[in-house]
């Protein structure tokens, strides 16, 4: 961890560019691990959160010029009233007809950023959004970006781990293992799912508005379904039910990413047809076939592996 | 008053149209409980599959639309041998979270096959629209909304008289129940993911005809998720119902409603309706209630 905190000194700034963008995801991930990993809710919607994350801190920051100690919890507090909407309608249906309202989430977000009037939410040529500011220091370089980046993936991290420890997440685990025998022991699932909705979206709200103040630009074409299955890729690699698990994923599907953003222009360059869509279009393919490989062959992602690791570790030299 | 009551066939044709996407949705489902978020791409294959058989390879249509059928079902049968075979037994959680991955993969993989360009894709219905008095409908709606209504009721007599049809849909029930009465899960479901290929390319070719074909076709499939829903994911006949109320009501917002406000209001009324269903009648139309037991 102290490493971690030296990097900006230790590495290249590519690879503390890197290092922002998986700090990000991680806060997202994380959110959408208590929803789907812990609370069992399939959700396909994670990029409109955050989306609306990101909106929401862009708008109050290059309008209003509010600092980003409040935007970024006003973006998160957003997106989470937004999931929290779509979480109500699991009061009626389950399973994976709430996947579909999500998806409608998605839609209904592209809708109203490109339909609202312009000077709303931008349209379709996004905001700009001014650089986080505290005491007159600007985050506009790499390496300040990454302080701001740490402190809260650091906070929101932790928060995780003592969300999923709390009553609210042996709910969750309760009413993903059976929501039916959970409604009988006194548990309201309807709540408890919505509730589960509302705490991923505030992560992908949290992290939707760091997005801004890195990118300093929210477009409507950051936030796509795609993204979202990108998300939901990262915790099935690293493991369902496991905070740990939904950092390692994003970890190794950020990499996969980098190394695709990397190589695919080198080979557009011989295979001429396909033009810069060929980063977009290897992106799918890689990512849509380790989701359907770990479903096949590892359905509880990487973090199962280690732990049969290190309970065979532990255990040695007899099988159990 | 013409303008108006042409509106509502137009609207009605079209929503047939999303009907017999959706019949793929609800195939797949009634026969597996797989719900196939990658439905849209299916369509986009048969699509390309069709292209190919007629602009690439040169036949004629009539010797090119079976080819691209049995192409195309023998694509839904690989799909289904590669990924879904394997996850029989699993949880339906790990078959959907497949279909997703299916969704982006196959995506990826018509882009990086065909690439972006835009390529036009051959008339298979007639171009001229038929004239009733002041009224205009295009051919190719009007006929693909005659193939829906025989497919629906065809498959609907399938999945409810017949003996097969009936075994499927013991599987979309429960599968450890249905193997161990006998009923070849494994089977069943090959049959969904050939039939729904095969709904699919019928789909492209109604929706594409004489139009140009690129790989962003595929969001038919997430326009026809609101019909699927509507009509409740086990009812066949119920598509026809549903297609046509929620391809009237697109029709006529899309025409008396957006020029009021200047938006396309139109494109999002599918979803709003899908939301009001979900919300007030879960079960769609004519869907199966289910009784949960523990």
């Amino acid at each position: 961890m102290a490493l971690l905190l030296l990097a900006p000194y230790l590495v290249s700034s590519r690879i503390i560019a890197i290092l922002n963008m998986m700090m990000i995801s991680a806060v997202i991930a994380v959110g959408l691990q208590i929803c789907t990993g812990y609370a069992g809710q399939i959700n396909l919607g994670q990029a409109a959160f955050m989306g609306v994350g990101a909106y929401t801190a862009s708008i109050l920051a290059s309008k209003t010029g509010l600092t980003f100690l409040l935007t970024i919890p006003l973006a998160g507090l957003s997106a989470a009233l937004f999931g929290f909407l779509f979480g109500l309608t699991a009061a009626r249906i389950k399973g994976f007809y709430l996947a579909l309202t999500t998806i409608a989430a998605q839609f209904l977000f592209h809708f109203a950023v490109l339909n609202l009037p312009s000077t709303w939410l931008g349209g379709s040529n996004g905001i700009t959004v001014p650089p986080a500011e505290l005491f007159g220091q600007r985050f506009v370089s790499e390496s300040s970006q990454f302080y701001l980046n740490f402190a809260v993936t650091a906070i929101m991290v932790a928060g995780a781990f003592g969300i999923v420890r709390s009553r609210f997440g042996r709910a969750f685990v309760a009413v993903r293992d059976d929501d039916v025998a959970a409604g009988i022991m006194g548990i309201n699932v309807a709540a408890t799912k919505a509730n589960a909705f509302l705490i991923g979206a505030f992560y992908a709200g949290v992290g939707g508005a760091l997005w801004a103040y890195l990118i300093r630009f929210v477009g409507v074409d950051q936030f796509t379904l795609f993204h979202s299955i990108f998300f939901v890729a990262m915790i099935i690699v690293g493991g369902m039910g496991s905070i740990v698990g939904a950092l390692i994923g994003v970890f190794i599907i950020r990499i996969i990413q980098e190394i695709i953003a990397t190589v695919g222009p080198n080979i557009a360059d011989s295979v001429s047809f396909l033009g810069g869509d060929i980063v977009f279009a290897g992106m799918n393919v890689v990512l849509g076939g380790v989701i359907a490989l770990f479903m096949i062959l590892e359905p509880k992602g990487l973090m199962h592996r280690w732990n049969i690791l290190k309970s065979s570790y532990r255990i040695w030299p007899f099988p159990y | 008053m013409v303008y108006f009551i042409n509106d509502i066939i137009t609207g009605a044709l079209i929503g047939l149209l999303y009907s017999l996407v959706a019949m793929g949705f609800v195939v797949i489902y009634r026969a597996s409980k797989v719900f196939n978020f990658a439905q849209g791409e299916l369509v986009i294959i048969g699509g390309f599959i069709v292209w190919f058989t007629t602009m690439q390879a040169g036949l004629s249509l009539w010797l090119s639309i079976p080819l691209s059928l049995v192409l195309a079902g023998l694509v839904g049968y690989a799909i289904e041998r590669i990924f879904l075979t394997k996850l029989i037994g699993e949880s339906v959680f790990s078959m959907v979270m497949v279909t997703v991955g299916l969704l982006i993969l196959l995506r990826g993989l018509v882009l990086l096959v065909f690439g972006p360009a835009v390529r036009p894709f051959p008339i298979i219905f007639p171009l001229k629209p038929l004239f009733l008095g002041d009224m205009l409908i295009p051919m190719n709606l009007l006929i693909g909304g005659i193939i829906t209504i025989v497919a629906a009721v065809g498959l609907s007599w399938f999945f409810n008289r017949t003996r097969s049809g009936l075994r499927m849909t013991a599987v979309a029930e429960d599968h450890v129940v249905a193997s161990s009465m006998g009923i070849s899960v494994k089977g069943s479901i090959a049959v969904a993911w050939v039939l729904g290929a095969i709904l699919s390319t019928i789909g492209a070719m109604i929706f594409l005809s004489g139009k140009s074909l690129t790989f962003l076709a595929s969001d038919i499939g997430f326009a026809a998720l609101p019909v699927a829903l509507f009509a409740g994911l086990e009812s066949i006949g119920g598509l026809i119902l549903a297609g046509i109320i929620i391809g009237i009501a697109q029709s006529l917002t899309t025409n008396y409603l957006d020029p009021l406000i200047g938006g396309s209001l139109g494109s999002v009324v599918p979803y709003i309706i899908m939301l009001a269903i979900l919300l007030i009648r879960p079960t769609g139309l004519f869907g199966w209630r289910t009784i949960e037991r523990v």
